[in-house]
């Protein structure tokens, strides 16, 4: 679980109006550049996160059962993980947790090899092929150890997202979520409680996670290599123990029929 | 790093042929070493002809991965940085020092059995890591099942049994061949049923689609041909069975960042 006085965000799916201020907030203070882009038939754009896009808004739209049309907004960023993956597979200590929380990446002592890339479930992490090494959302670190608030949070006209401290952001999370089910969305429920330990971005959303492809039930890295490390010692218990026979005892048989 | 152009419409992929080619490479030779070990312990110079092709097979390995790295010549943070246990680069990049230097040892001194023993644990430790270092990721193709270790275990030993089989072709190398075959086509298999629920779109790049031409080309040319092949020409059959074993590692690296 995060601290109580870590830093949080929450995207509160329910007020967001798909404007984008915070997608281009991100690219504004962090100096990113703007990418070649094509319509693809979404006002998702672009199709994926980047060296060069740390946050984008996914658009959801379509029709439901019952013939009412939906069109929902998430928000597609880095969670900063308590249990993060990129943190666990990094074998240089580039990728770590800062104070309240905050997973940021030391480009200075990073080397490159994408441990972190393949790790994240969130596809949050990316190579900036320029510079050699990986970038991703910082939570503005740069603005909140200073008392300012994300520059995301920041630009976002609906308070659909909100900064502060765990504790506050989790109780305000799970009030809406009340508050919604009271209004008609049965459905209503908070992402980000239980996955990998808890993440410092929050999400209010009113469909199953799934219904937004969000991962759940996810596994920590440690425990996926724990399992790979535990199946190839058995496996190589199995398969040595194999050769040994297929060499040494039908060797020792067929010496017996002669 | 050169890029490679092989037929691989996937694209964006982080892993791509240089790290398919050392694992590939780390699995032959590092395959070759433990049968030598395995089997014949008894011939001196066998045993340190296989460390030596296994010595140069893990240089040349760990020459591809570190300039396959955004940044290559930081990759003594590697071993500089401090103690990443969980992350599995860090742990597989020891692995392949410690190995080196192990086999070297052997090649100075393949009478003792302590760096015979030592070299051997190391290896199959190397030729494991690849696989677990897969497992540990986010991708479902390489973490929905606890197999990739078996399948690289065994396909280091066919690939092992087939560079053996180019020095001096006997008997006891075809069965082992001829037996792990089978084996690694049947965890193949496996995998791939039990991988489909959650990484459809990764098997049918395999089955019938960008990657298909590497997985039919390994079942044809590498894996029926030369089992066809072996009771008639051992050569044709090694080396049809190497690039088998190339294959493998290339469709199963690029299958899981389709």
């Amino acid at each position: 679980m995060p601290k109580p006085n870590d830093y949080a965000i929450l995207f509160d799916a329910s007020r967001c109006i798909g404007c984008k201020s915070c997608q281009v907030a991100c690219k504004q203070w962090n100096d990113l550049p703007a990418e070649q882009t094509q319509n693809r038939g979404s006002y998702a754009n672009p199709l994926k996160l980047s060296g060069a896009t740390w946050l984008k808004m996914n658009f959801w739209e379509g029709l439901k059962p019952d013939g009412d049309p939906y069109f929902d907004f998430t928000r597609g960023s880095c969670m900063h993980c308590t249990h993060a993956p990129c943190v666990a597979s990094c074998p240089t200590g580039a990728m770590a947790h800062r104070e309240g929380g905050v997973v940021t990446v030391d480009q200075s002592a990073c080397i490159g090899c994408r441990s972190c890339v393949q790790a994240c479930p969130y596809d949050a992490v990316h190579f900036d092929e320029a510079k050699g090494v990986v970038s991703k959302c910082t939570l503005c670190y740069d603005r909140i150890s200073n008392g300012d608030q994300p520059a995301c949070v920041k630009a976002c006209p609906t308070d659909a997202l909100t900064f502060g401290r765990y504790q506050e952001i989790r109780a305000v999370a799970e009030e809406r979520v009340r508050v919604l089910k009271e209004r008609g969305y049965p459905r209503a429920t908070v992402y980000g409680l239980n996955e990998l330990g808890g993440t410092h971005v929050i999400y209010v959303l009113t469909e199953h996670p799934s219904a937004y492809h969000l991962p759940v039930a996810l596994k920590e890295a440690e425990k996926r290599a724990g399992t790979g490390w535990l199946s190839a010692g058995i496996a190589a218990a199995i398969l040595g123990a194999g050769l040994k026979f297929i060499v040494e005892r039908r060797e020792a048989l067929k010496g017996g029929e002669k | 790093m050169i890029h490679v152009n092989m037929p691989n419409p996937i694209g964006g992929e982080h892993w791509g042929f240089w790290i398919a080619l050392y694992f590939f490479l780390a699995g032959a030779g590092g395959g070759a070493y433990l049968l030598s070990v395995l089997y014949a312990s008894e011939s001196l110079r066998r045993v340190r002809q296989a460390a030596m092709m296994a010595f140069l097979a893990v240089v040349l390995g760990s020459g591809l991965l570190v300039l396959d790295l955004g940044q290559p010549l930081r990759f003594l943070n590697l071993f500089l940085s401090g103690f990443y246990p969980s992350s599995v680069m860090w742990t597989g990049s020891w692995f392949l020092l410690l190995a080196g230097a192990a086999l070297l040892w052997v090649f100075l001194r393949p009478a003792s059995r302590a760096a015979q023993l030592s070299a051997a644990l190391l290896v199959a430790l190397v030729v494991s890591y690849t696989a677990v270092l897969l497992m540990a990721t986010a991708k479902p193709f390489w973490n929905a099942t606890p197999l990739l270790p078996w399948l690289f275990l065994a396909s280091a030993a066919t690939s092992g049994a087939a560079l053996l089989q180019l020095l001096e072709p006997n008997e006891r190398l075809k069965r082992v061949l001829v037996a792990m075959a089978f084996v690694e086509l049947g965890v193949l298999l496996l995998h791939l049923l039990w991988a489909y629920p959650q990484a459809a779109a990764s098997v049918m790049a395999l089955l019938a689609g960008p990657l298909a031409w590497a997985f039919w080309g390994f079942l044809v040319l590498g894996w029926a041909l030369p089992i066809w092949l072996e009771r008639r020409t051992h050569l044709a059959a090694a080396v049809l069975t190497l690039f088998g074993a190339f294959l493998l590692r290339y469709f199963i690296v690029f299958a899981g960042q389709v």
